[in-house]
């Protein structure tokens, strides 16, 4: 089983990553939005942290190349099968040959397509995530590209079918995903390197930040007021660093790494935004305001504990509550 | 300064950072290798299974944990406790000494000319003082295959450039302070890039996909521009003459 990719702008494949190599300096990689990416696969009957494929940015196409269970999450997109819309947030049963696209819309920037088995290229490092820059994992270390033929793994769809068929996410699932005129809050603690920015550390939270241009699958740049007290700190010795530190260079506008973050890093780190909110502002394109607010240690490791056991086992609606709207937005 | 008691703080919902002093140190780095090894004893053995990974850094460990599984308040308590134990007690620590070709300056170094300026010493000069000293892998991280690797001499600690570059080629060999460094990958970077090594640092078909660990010493040495073309893409292990004698610390 396999798909010929058509059209592809930016996508690669990705799973939850790759844990335990960070001592020597290899990134973890992953999904972007890992909710999105999880009920992409929860829908066609995977573990939630199968590989798919991720698109940043829309623009993707692709044929079916023998007939197979595939759901599409994450932005809000048109999904269309051979000139037909679709849903997204479904499993979709597409017949060989099918041609398959995906176009974005206002809301989001990110999309997941998963397909019942799994994608079938090989584990390094224990995870099927394409780490681009490093030029391994995935399908060749590299972004997907036109002609490519990306092999699936053979399951038996029917079967599959069944057991799935018309499930679907709650509706607060979609709506997680920050609208373009929603300020996102950034729920954060304290970063390792708050005490260093003393007055000027409680300043981050007054001011609204932009998603800026300069942002990839490594780190978002922020625009907006520069926190002074960066400029004169300069430096600090190179560190463990983690998706979702927000460091300030001396600039002092905030980046906040992302899913490709490297391992180690020397800026100062202000803030550390909890987990699912860095999976929510994945979501945000160029323009996109955000703020940050703080939170203490104890609601961060509760909030961090309830996202790992739903991104583990997310929740899907029965059948018999189908919602019958044209779109599921 | 070694702190008398590491300074741990928390942050996420899921990090546990510990620090033992704000420099670069071998005593301090030694502190941070002690303490690595035991708290990877004691996640492997599983008494504390909310451990999932453990990443050391110059002066710093940084431990990342499950909160389903354990908390922030608790492991604080198993960190002071495993010091308590560590602090006084010597550990024999091995290292193998590597030896890394460079091509110094030109395309290869694009950052060399201006350094030369800045510290008014000859290109021949500046490659003998960065040649001269066995330097202690401390880390890895940034990206695959980057080796922090430290002190050079005084004469060429420069500080990062002050906007980082978006695009360094692998193989890259740069100075920031008193750190010199080997991209392995292509990345973005603000050290400034003295010269090339043709050697290749990360292969992640190989296990482990990079032969340099920390505390392993490394010394470069110059080659031209024709035994840089002889040696390129070799991993390093592959190369004869990488690997210099065994030492005991």
């Amino acid at each position: 089983m396999s798909i010929e990719i058509i059209n592809s702008f930016f996508a690669s494949v990705q799973d939850f990553g790759r844990k335990g190599y960070r001592s020597l300096g290899v990134p973890v990689a992953g999904a972007m939005d890992q909710l999105s990416a999880a009920y992409a696969n929860t829908l066609v009957g995977n573990r939630s942290d199968e590989a798919l494929i991720e698109v940043i940015g829309g623009s993707f196409s692709f044929k079916i190349l023998k007939e197979s269970l595939i759901a599409v999450t994450g932005a809000d997109a048109d999904l269309i099968v051979n000139d037909t819309k679709a849903r997204t947030w479904r499993a979709l049963f597409v017949n060989e040959g099918s041609m398959i696209e995906i176009r974005l819309k206002q809301r989001g920037l990110v999309n997941y397509i998963s397909f019942a088995g799994g994608i079938d290229v090989p584990s390094l490092m224990q995870s099927k995530s394409t780490y681009y820059r490093g030029g391994f994992g995935g399908f060749h270390g590299r972004l997907l590209k036109n002609g490519d033929v990306l092999p699936l793994k053979t399951t038996d769809v029917h079967s599959v079918l069944d057991e799935v068929a018309g499930k679907r996410p709650t509706k607060d699932v979609l709506e997680r995903i920050p609208d373009r005129d929603e300020i996102l809050n950034l729920r954060a603690t304290k970063g390792i390197h708050a005490d260093l920015f003393s007055e000027d550390f409680n300043r981050i939270f007054q001011f609204i930040y932009t998603v800026g241009s300069s942002c990839d699958r490594m780190g978002y740049r922020l625009e907006g007021q520069c926190i002074e007290k960066a400029r004169t700190l300069g430096r600090v010795i190179t560190t463990a660093v983690d998706r979702g530190y927000v460091q300030l260079p001396p600039d002092g506008k905030p980046i906040v790494l992302m899913a490709d973050s490297q391992t180690t890093g020397g800026y100062a780190v202000i803030l550390h935004v909890i987990r699912e909110d860095v999976d929510r502002l994945a979501q945000c394109s160029t323009g996109h305001k955000v703020r940050f607010s703080l939170i203490d240690t104890m609601k961060a490791e509760q909030f961090t504990a309830l996202y790992s056991s739903i991104l583990r086992n997310p929740p899907l609606q029965e059948p018999e509550e189908e919602y019958y709207g044209e779109s599921p937005w | 300064m070694i702190y008398d008691n590491p300074v741990i703080k928390e942050s996420g919902g899921y990090v546990v950072y510990i620090e033992f002093c704000t420099g670069i140190n071998l005593n301090c780095n030694t502190c941070v290798q002690k303490l690595w090894q035991a708290l990877m004893e004691l996640s492997k053995s599983g008494i504390d299974g909310g451990i999932e990974e453990i990443v050391p850094a110059y002066s710093s460990l940084t431990i990342f944990y499950n909160p389903e599984k354990t908390c922030a308040e608790k492991l604080r308590k198993t960190v002071l406790q495993q010091w308590k134990k560590l602090k006084d007690k010597k550990l024999p620590l091995e290292s193998s000494l590597w030896m890394i070709p460079v091509a110094y300056g030109g395309t290869f170094g694009p950052d060399l000319e201006e350094i030369l300026a800045a510290t008014k010493l000859s290109y021949e000069s500046f490659i003998a003082v960065h040649t001269s000293k066995e330097y202690l892998c401390y880390m890895l991280g940034f990206t695959p295959g980057f080796v922090y690797l430290g002190d050079v001499d005084d004469r060429i600690a420069l500080p990062r450039l002050k906007s980082p570059k978006s695009r360094i080629a692998p193989g890259s060999v740069g100075i920031a302070g008193k750190q010199t460094g080997i991209y392995g990958v292509e990345s973005p970077g603000g050290w400034r890039i003295i010269g090339k090594t043709p050697i290749k640092m990360f292969d992640p078909r190989r296990s482990p996909p990079i032969a340099i660990k920390p505390g392993d010493k490394v010394r470069f040495y110059p080659v031209t521009v024709e035994q840089y073309k002889q040696m390129e893409g070799v991993y390093l292990t592959d190369l004869s003459t990488s690997q210099g004698e065994q030492n005991e610390h």
